[in-house]
């Protein structure tokens, strides 16, 4: 169902232009980025289809670098009222050290941190959901990924620099 | 046909199948009683697990969450005007009207009844239809795929025309996301920037966990979902009483039944078109039409069977075809392309005792939903308490750990996180996520059959219009983009 945008961000076109300027880029680096040695005439070689597909990403991005470059007087930079989203970051952020810390640290001290600053970074107080709660998922996610399905996961970097 | 058909009733019947179906069912009504949270974070968390079951089950499993959302999305809508899934708003526009008078037990029962009535009707017609289009889809070459993907795309884009460059763009990039790797006739390597990671692609696993898994629970960080926290519901069950009293909107039942259906097989539709067909239909037939939006169960039950109709409606280009009809099934495309089983016409025949046991499984999850909300209805609905925020970061770790642990690569969860960061930016400004998942789930069989069509025709691009049913598609899709435009320009003027 086709719903209307309530009013005109800047920032839509903006996130247009950007990828439509990836397109323009991947269709201009496509051969150098797509091998096409093979015998294969065009019609049926790797590059027909990515040419399409960039070529109408990029086409489908001009009308926002236009409103970009002229913008109308009803538009501005607002987009929802919600502000920077500077707790999405910062979880986004603990998130990408809990997947680096998998391999250092490993998956149960990861986990369990990662829980536990998360949660009394977003407010959440009390030994039951710092301590206990992340114990428990933490604890559940082991029993079946590591040996209920048998997901190998590597011995942490600093297990073996200790204990060599 | 018989002995298939017993077949599957049988493998639907195993404890195991039972037991995951049950589950799933469990899970989804759960994810969508959840306002923000949905049936898709439900599916692609639980996405990973299926790697370890049988694929009937895993089908059967991931069907429960699909259907279980749709489900408990209207216990929110109804008590608390906060839609648990999208399609559920509609059911609100009468149900929550209808809880401010005291009738909530009436909505429920009419929201339930609705679901289950529409649940039903669309696995009769999947049961009966689908064999229909496998034999027609059995005369399909590679021009009349390309064809119907390309409608399908197409359809897909027009749904969401008011954000057309948008929806074009993420189209785009779906499709070329679904052509980064080794290209599988040529055995080129394509956009892998010199890393050999890329060289297996970007699977719509890490893609739809990443986008829904972490982007979702990502906007959920930020952001107050419920719009009140009163909660009008004295009995812990369902008052089995007022289910009567609703029965005698069957007819609204059936036609909501059909046209979610209908709707849930066309690609990009979607169930809030389904939800809002059927309850623009039920309005239109309605001998009291000014009591819709005032509080009149018949809304509630023609928009829970709309929109529940839905899942069982986008089996039936997924199971003949391969063209999921919706996001949710392409989720579900991924379990069948994983075990091996590739969708199409020939899956019906190859593999019948499955699709067989689909049908069962799809029944009893409409069942075993309807029974779990109407004896416990107050403990689920009390889920709506739980801290969004808590449930965020549980979601997060689970889909960082799931998606590692289907190919124990690193690789795969950091594609995953990008995703989340690119889903969290798509879903905070409203674009259309959906067009770029089809465009992942399709880009490979549209660039293949495109492929094959111009080396069977030598490079001439007319073998689509040479031949009679890949000329109908093409021009069902011209159709599709110039009767919705003609129509825009004349509400204009």
């Amino acid at each position: 169902m086709s719903q209307e945008p309530k009013e005109h961000s800047r920032v839509n076109d903006l996130f247009s232009a950007i990828l439509g300027a990836f397109a323009a880029f991947s269709l201009i680096t496509s051969p150098w980025n797509v091998d096409t040695e093979g015998p294969d005439p065009f019609y049926k070689g790797p590059l027909i289809f990515p040419i399409m597909v960039l070529s109408m990403m990029t086409l489908a991005s001009l009308p926002a670098w236009v409103r970009l470059l002229a913008p109308s007087a009803e538009s501005s930079w607002r987009l929802d009222g919600e502000g920077f989203p500077k707790k999405t970051l910062v979880v986004l952020g603990l998130l990408i050290a809990m997947l680096a810390g998998l391999g250092l640290i490993g998956l149960e001290v990861s986990a369990w941190l990662f829980l536990s600053i998360t949660l009394y970074y977003l407010g959440h107080r009390g030994a039951l959901k710092l301590v206990v709660l992340p114990l428990v998922i933490t604890g559940l996610i082991v029993l079946i990924f590591k040996y209920f399905l048998g997901v190998f996961f590597p011995t942490p970097m600093i297990v073996e620099w200790l204990w060599g | 046909m018989w002995e298939n058909l017993i077949s599957g009733a049988v493998a639907a019947l195993t404890l195991a199948n039972m037991g995951f179906l049950v589950f799933g069912t469990f899970v989804g009504i759960v994810v969508g009683i959840l306002p923000g949270i949905g049936p898709m974070v439900g599916m692609v968390v639980l996405l990973p697990f299926t790697f370890a079951l049988a694929p009937d089950v895993a089908l059967s499993m991931l069907l429960g969450v699909f259907c279980g959302g749709y489900f408990g999305g209207a216990v929110p809508a109804i008590l608390m005007r906060t839609p648990g899934v999208p399609s559920s708003l509609i059911t609100s526009f009468d149900g929550f009207p209808l809880t401010q008078k005291g009738e909530a037990q009436t909505a429920l029962s009419a929201a339930l009844l609705g679901s289950f009535g529409g649940g039903i009707i669309s696995v009769v017609i999947l049961v009966f239809l689908a064999p229909l289009l496998a034999h027609v889809a059995a005369n399909f070459g590679p021009p009349e795929y390309f064809g119907a993907g390309l409608f399908g795309v197409t359809l897909v884009v027009m749904a969401n025309r008011a954000q057309l460059m948008k929806g074009i763009l993420l189209l785009g990039l779906g499709l070329w996301f679904s052509t980064v790797g080794i290209d599988g006739a040529t055995l080129s390597p394509r956009f892998c920037f010199g890393t050999l990671y890329l060289q297996n692609g970007l699977d719509i696993v890490p893609v739809c966990l990443g986008l829904f898994g972490i982007g979702q629970t990502l906007l959920l960080v930020e952001r107050k979902i419920l719009l009140t926290d009163q909660m009008n519901l004295t009995r812990s069950t369902l008052d089995f009483s007022k289910l009567w009293g609703t029965l005698r909107y069957w007819k609204t039942l059936l036609r909501s039944g059909i046209i979610g259906t209908f709707v849930g097989l066309l690609p990009g539709t979607g169930s809030i078109l389904a939800s809002f067909m059927s309850y623009e239909a039920a309005k239109r037939a309605s001998k009291r039409p000014q009591d819709f939006g005032q509080g009149t169960p018949e809304g509630c039950l023609a928009s829970e069977a709309g929109n529940n109709a839905v899942p069982a409606g986008a089996m039936i280009p997924l199971l003949t075809l391969g063209i999921p009809g919706e996001a949710l099934s392409a989720v579900l495309l991924g379990v069948f392309t994983i075990n091996g089983i590739y969708p199409g016409p020939l899956l019906l025949v190859k593999e019948p005792v499955l699709i067989n046991t689909l049908y069962f499984s799809i029944f009893m999850i409409n069942v075993a939903a309807f029974l779990m909300l109407a004896l416990w209805l107050k403990p689920f609905a009390m889920i709506v308490r739980v801290s969004t925020t808590l449930l965020a970061a549980n979601i997060m770790l689970i889909s960082v750990v799931g998606i590692y642990a289907v190919n124990t690569r690193i690789f795969d969860a950091a594609v995953a996180v990008f995703m989340g960061v690119l889903g969290y930016i798509l879903l905070r400004l409203k674009w259309p996520v959906v067009n770029l998942v089809m465009g992942v789930v399709l880009g490979e069989i549209l660039e293949n059959r495109l492929r094959e069509s111009l080396s069977i025709g030598d490079g001439n691009p007319l073998i689509f219009l040479s031949r009679p049913i890949s000329l109908v598609l093409i021009i069902l899709t011209v159709l599709v983009v110039v009767i919705p435009v003609y129509k825009d320009r004349r509400k204009r003027k």
